[in-house]
């Protein structure tokens, strides 16, 4: 009673007061904090990074907003270096097979989940602990395993038989890549998992139960109950796997540091390497820039997964 | 109609671990007959019914239909529709793909499965639906989508769990009897899970009573309300309830003395044993009220209520009994009341087993 009568004379006040009360305005209060956030940290340095694509930009020019402006310069260069295609060529190849790798062992693993066997959900959550761990950390286990003189991969291949002679990793440049695309699929994995037990365990049962009794065997089920239910979680689990594995930097820094020969070196790892080994900042955006750009696409397919969910 | 069982249930038993859902079950389906299973909440109906489509295992028994034993049958083997009580619509297809799921997984050429979804569609009167998807569709409508695509099967046995109760009172009432008839058009037999006596009285020809597992009954829908083979039963079928009154039989064995205040006494239609604790069922539509001084249950009326054409009048407190006259009586609350039945519609049950006494 107090209040509202010294809010009385304070009509702003009570204007506030009462847009927290009655949530009118108040939820736009509550989005434009993290807005301002977002555009303070990531806009800005991302709209930063596609002005530096642009410029000219050298060790003195560094400080400064305005430098000599040059046009598409730094990407026609960039594209004629000889490692511009090479790179790209593995930056496909990595996020295209982690992806095909993370989603089919996620996929195969929730199925399995989803039987729900005694366990099933302390299993599924033990699996969670390769996603809670750092990258780098993950990538100095997998240095030990994938090691060529005493790793476990190379015993376990050879003592099965499958190879012969000890194989390097890390350093030859026929493996390179694809140890570091192994170490991201067991990282991606358990993420992939647990969104993919999200969406089929929002598969009611029932449906399962109706096409069995249609007729269907559990290939048909799956092919025409599970897999169209999932569409939409597929669809953002496949768009954030891109992000992800786009994004992934830990891992070539730990396990081969892009090389031997830019063997494994990817878009990402190759951005760092320009700006801040070779000091070629204009470079390093200029590749940043075009992966803005396809992350953008992935972006949008993800929104658009995720507005085409099946309502039930 | 012939008279050559479809489904046979022979002593079939089930349990969920140590609890017994099913106890012994012996239930014999003639083809094309309507038969409901109904009991209260829990009392193993759906249970039944899954096991008759192969959704859940037995523990002991045999299911046969149409003669053989479909104990390890798969469900998509049976040859069985369901019509589940959620629907179970396949929300990411249209209503057109929907119905003829089952014909496409056996890769019915188009134009047989456009003419079955026609035919079906206009069955159902959902024509102008085929292209929506589930979501779209009102309750009734889904409900009749769940129907077309069990009817497209043509299969030989229907089984439908409670698929009324997510729709309004006047719905039901009316896809009651739309379902009776359909299954009468395309000569079915159908075996009906419910909850709701009335829908069981109604749309059956065979009804079967379960509680807690066993089958209390089983009959034809009158049978049922004129000979109750228990307390429970009596009680189930009928609406209102019957009314039970605690009691003792006379000395004689021709009249039985109620616990009521006065101790009212009722000739009876039959002798029984002198002297013995029964409990006695009135049900409400057959006591009258009667002014005359017949021999009768002298109580007063503590609530009225009319609905137009029938009176619904609660008498005395412990227990309350329940009249209904279809006649307008000019009856108040607090008016004294003698309530009469005719002796032969007096059903008296023992009191520790429940089963009636003849
Ligand atoms: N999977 C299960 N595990 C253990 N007990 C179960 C299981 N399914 C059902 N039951 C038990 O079996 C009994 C019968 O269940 P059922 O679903 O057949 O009941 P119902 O007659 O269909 O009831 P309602 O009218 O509420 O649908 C219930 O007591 C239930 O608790
Ligand atoms: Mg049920």
């Amino acid at each position: 009673m107090r209040s509202r009568r010294l809010l009385n004379g304070y009509p702003k006040m009570k204007r506030l007061l009462s847009s927290v009360t009655d949530g009118k305005g108040f939820d736009i209060l509550l989005v434009s904090l993290p807005l301002l956030f977002l555009l303070a940290f990531s806009g800005l340095p991302l709209l930063y990074n596609v002005l530096m694509s642009f410029q000219e930009v050298d060790i003195f020019s560094l400080g400064r907003l305005i430098r000599p402006f040059i046009g598409l310069d730094n990407y026609r260069e960039l594209f004629a270096a000889p490692e511009f295609w090479p790179i790209m060529w593995n930056t496909m190849l990595f996020v295209v097979c982690s992806i095909a790798g993370q989603f089919t062992l996620g996929l195969a693993l929730a199925l399995f989940f989803d039987t729900g066997f005694r366990g099933s959900s302390f299993l599924r959550g033990l699996f969670l602990v390769s996603w809670v761990m750092p990258g780098l950390v993950v990538g100095a286990i997998w240095n030990w395993i994938l090691s060529g003189d005493f790793g476990v991969l190379n015993y376990l291949l050879t003592s099965s038989g499958l190879i012969s002679e000890n194989i390097f990793w890390r350093s030859d440049v026929d493996y390179s890549l694809w140890a570091v695309v192994l170490a991201n699929i067991w990282l991606g994995t358990s993420f992939n998992m647990i969104l993919l037990s999200v969406g089929l365990a929002g598969i009611p049962k029932d449906l399962y139960e109706a096409s069995e009794l249609d007729g269907a065997n559990i290939l048909q089920r799956f092919s025409t109950i599970t897999l169209p239910m999932m569409r939409s979680t597929i669809g953002a689990v496949i768009s954030l796997g891109l992000i992800f594995t786009l994004q992934q930097f830990d891992l070539f820094a730990a396990i081969t540091s892009g090389g031997p020969a830019n063997s494994s070196n990817v878009a990402q790892y190759w951005a760092w390497e320009l700006s801040f080994r070779q000091y070629d900042f204009a470079k390093g955006a200029t590749v940043s820039t075009l992966m803005i750009i396809t992350v953008m696409i992935a972006a949008v397919l993800y929104v658009r997964s995720t507005r085409h969910e099946v309502r039930i | 109609m012939t008279i050559q069982p479809q489904i046979e249930l022979l002593s079939v038993n089930k349990h969920y671990g140590g609890f017994h859902a099913l106890k012994d079950i012996n239930v014999t389906i003639p083809k094309g007959s309507f038969v409901a299973l109904v009991g209260p909440s829990g009392c193993g109906k759906s249970t039944l019914l899954r096991s008759l489509a192969g959704l859940e295992s037995i523990s002991g028994g045999e299911i046969r239909i149409t003669g053989k034993a479909v104990n390890d049958t798969p469900p998509r083997h049976r040859d069985v529709a369901m019509v589940f009580q959620s629907y179970a619509l396949y929300p990411h297809m249209s209503v057109r793909d929907n119905m003829s799921y089952s014909m496409r997984l056996r890769k019915a050429s188009r134009a047989e499965i456009d003419a079955a979804v026609a035919d079906v569609a206009a069955i159902l009167g959902l024509g102008d639906y085929l292209d929506r998807k589930p979501n779209a569709l009102s309750g009734g409508q889904r409900q009749r989508v769940a129907m077309g695509r069990a009817i497209i099967r043509n299969p030989k046995v229907f089984l439908f769990d409670e698929p009324l109760s997510n729709l309004d009172a006047a719905l039901r009432v009316h896809m009651r009897k739309e379902i009776r008839a359909l299954h009468d058009r395309i000569g079915a037999t159908s075996v009906y899970v419910t909850h709701d006596q009335i829908e069981a009285m109604t749309m059956a020809d065979h009804v079967v009573v379960l509680k807690s597992g066993v089958v209390e009954q089983q009959g034809a829908p009158l049978s049922l309300y004129d000979t109750p083979a228990t307390k429970f039963v009596a009680g189930f079928i009928g609406s209102p309830a019957m009314n039970f009154v605690g009691g003792i039989v006379g000395d004689t064995g021709r009249a039985v003395t109620l616990d009521l205040p006065g101790a009212p006494s009722l000739p009876l239609a039959r002798t029984m044993e002198p002297r013995r604790q029964v409990d006695v069922g009135l049900r409400p539509e057959h006591l009258s009220i009667e002014t005359g001084g017949a021999p009768g249950i002298e109580t007063t009326a503590t609530s009225v209520e009319s609905t137009g054409s029938v009176t619904y009048l609660y008498c005395g407190g412990d227990p309350e009994i329940v009249v209904v006259l279809s006649e307008r009586e000019r009856i108040s609350q607090g008016d004294p009341v003698n309530l009469t039945i005719a002796p032969d519609k007096i059903h008296l049950f023992d009191p520790e087993t429940g089963a009636a006494l003849r």
